[in-house]
């Protein structure tokens, strides 16, 4: 059953070094729409991959869309040879990143992300400006009505202040 | 164009985002931001285990 709250708990108990993006960063920013995974922009030192082997491997990861049967193992070693992954996992689905488009990598998306508490425990979640950037630069038809709504909650959040 | 009303300072207005944004429902943004960040997140979780569980009793049969 899918549990992203799950997801997101053991990557931060596993002090693996993530920022959480896409539609639940968008949620936590006060968007009103329904997300079905989770995505995750990690670090790429050797040491962050071994923590998120570890932090994984009893969610038992697969590639998700792969036929079943398929040989797959998320180990430090697949990890280092790729860089984006879309897995399915016990607790759902989640998007590995090693980059997005228009934000870069974890060092570089670091400086734009907040700490943010939840789950029962912390971990880094894209600022709003960022999110709306990546989303922008992704230049995806099917994000524009999503960019729409984060770019009104900015206004609105502006407005406020 | 930079509109610091409408957008970040940083983000040029975008016209076919601007007629997206016609048809958002404004109320449940503005509930939304009532809200702290985990309980943005804690609502949705909820929301989407009710969805699964909606989901799981239309495929059992009566």
């Amino acid at each position: 059953m899918m549990d992203f709250g799950r997801l997101i708990a053991v990557l931060a108990n596993h002090e693996v070094e993530f920022i959480v993006i896409g539609g639940i960063a968008a949620a936590g920013h006060g968007s009103a729409r329904a997300t079905y995974d989770v995505d995750v922009v990690y670090g790429r030192s050797g040491e962050n991959l071994g923590r998120i082997v570890a932090a994984l491997d009893p969610l038992h990861p697969y590639l998700r869309g792969a036929p079943a049967g398929l040989p797959f193992r998320l180990d430090v070693e697949t990890l280092r040879r790729g860089l984006n992954f879309t897995l399915a996992t016990e607790a759902g689905a989640l998007d590995l990143l090693g980059e997005v488009t228009g934000g870069g990598g974890y060092e570089n998306l670091l400086q734009h992300s907040m700490e943010t508490q939840a789950f029962g425990t912390k971990f880094q979640m894209l600022d709003l400006p960022t999110l709306i950037r990546i989303k922008r630069a992704a230049g995806r038809p099917k994000d524009l009505e999503a960019i729409a709504e984060l770019e009104l909650l900015l206004e609105m959040q502006h407005e406020r202040e | 164009m930079t509109d610091r009303r409408t957008t970040d300072v940083s983000l040029q207005t975008d016209p076919v985002i601007e007629v997206y944004k016609k048809d958002i429902d404004r109320t449940l943004l503005v509930e939304n931001l009532r809200l702290t960040p985990a309980a943005r997140l804690a609502r949705l979780r909820q929301f989407m285990n009710s969805m699964a569980e909606l989901r799981g009793a239309s495929r059992r049969p009566v």
